[in-house]
């Protein structure tokens, strides 16, 4: 008998799982050495066997015969319930952060006081405007559990970056990034991991906040544990 | 900006219960099942992220969330600490990888999921498995590859990427 390379290609499942017989195996382990579609395939589904092994010697309760060997007590409450209760608490952060946000609408207000006073003949004279800031939350990336929180202050030099971090990684040096409309970064603050993954540190760039596109919280090895678009 | 309730209870619906047994599994803990499950949905809600892979994400978010836990409950002012939760952490990942494996042999076509349990657990040979299914051998064949396929393309979008 003499299969074709498609009866060939179709082993590799067999190849990755045991069975074959000795003349299959033979057959498929020669056609392996010159076919690239085999050989990429297979580097694709090779670690496999590695978890299947996780599973246990009979694969898990999916795998058991009768019912699911692992009960499962919470799928008696009707699902409508759950997704009411999670929309509740949605709404409830919604709110929070609606308070939030309504603090960054006083922020943009004196922005615009702040203008104000600057475009009139020394109006406000003896009084000192407050700086215009922008709050950003920087989001954290898949992966990370970070929160950043980061106040733009606009300062006649540039930005002065005032940066609160939580859930930090609590070894190792960490970075805030600036990156301008260019794509070009630049460090504008850097400090040491701290022990309770908190902190509260003073940055500064000489870019003027609407010349930053991006920021970026990095460790010392340059991985990424937060971004914000400004 | 986080998504609409619409969008959050579809995300629920559609990933809630894989969720809600992968946590249940990883943690035996019934009561905190729900809570942890919700915060990860909470966590997308509020974080939209722009994620091919939303399973994958939601089950990395899931595992952190029980990582960090396991960690405040065993919190513990003592030096050997962070060897500690370093080993649990191995073990945790361990366990959930265990309970990820399982739960995508779950999501196989079932007389795929036959094959590979023919073949691989129970270490029949393809002649075998063809007289205890009641199918050619050329069928275990073309079943074998079609399994092995599957489930690697189920375990990454589940994030299983080893």
């Amino acid at each position: 008998m003499n299969p074709g390379s498609d009866d060939l290609h179709v082993l590799l499942g067999a190849y990755v799982l045991g069975g074959l017989s000795d003349e299959d195996h033979r057959a498929y382990s020669e056609h392996l050495r010159t076919c690239a579609q085999c050989q990429t395939e297979l580097g694709q589904v090779s670690g496999l066997p590695r978890l299947l092994d996780l599973a246990g010697p009979a694969g898990g309760p999916h795998l058991a015969d009768g019912p699911a060997a692992v009960p499962l007590p919470l799928m008696t409450e009707p699902d409508d319930a759950r997704v009411t209760s999670l929309l509740g608490e949605v709404a409830r952060r919604r709110r929070r952060r609606r308070t939030w946000l309504s603090g960054l609408a006083a922020a943009a207000a004196a922005v615009f006081f702040a203008g104000g006073a600057w475009l009139g003949p020394k109006l406000t004279e003896g009084t000192t405007p407050t700086p215009p800031t922008t709050h950003v939350a920087a989001a954290a990336v898949p992966g990370s559990a970070v929160r950043v929180d980061i106040a733009l202050v606009t300062r006649g030099w540039g930005t002065q970056l005032d940066i609160d971090c939580e859930d930090m990684p609590k070894t190792g040096a960490l970075a805030l990034w600036v990156i301008d409309g260019k794509g070009h970064a630049t460090t504008a603050a850097s400090w040491r991991a701290t022990a309770t993954g908190y902190s509260k540190v003073t940055g500064a760039t000489a870019l003027r906040p609407n010349e930053i596109q991006s920021l970026e919280v990095r460790t010392e090895t340059g991985k990424v544990l937060a971004s914000a678009k400004t | 900006m986080p998504l609409d309730d619409d969008a959050v209870a579809e995300i629920y619906r559609e990933h809630g219960p894989m969720l809600r047994r992968v946590v249940w599994r990883a943690t035996s803990d019934a009561n905190r099942v729900e809570d942890i499950v919700q915060e990860v949905i909470l966590r997308v809600w509020k974080q939209a992220p722009e994620a091919e892979n939303l399973r994958a994400y939601l089950i990395t978010t899931a595992r952190h969330l029980i990582v960090d836990q396991y960690r405040a409950a065993g919190r513990r002012p003592q030096q050997a600490q962070l060897v500690e939760v370093a080993e649990q952490d191995s073990a945790l990942d361990r366990a959930l990888d265990q309970v990820l494996v399982e739960e995508a042999l779950g999501r196989l076509q079932a007389n795929h999921r036959e094959i590979v349990r023919c073949l691989y657990y129970e270490r029949l040979t393809v002649a075998e498995t063809s007289v205890r299914v009641g199918v050619p051998e050329g069928t275990v064949k073309s079943r074998a590859y079609y399994a092995v396929r599957n489930l690697r393309v189920i375990l990454d979008e589940m994030g299983v990427t080893r």
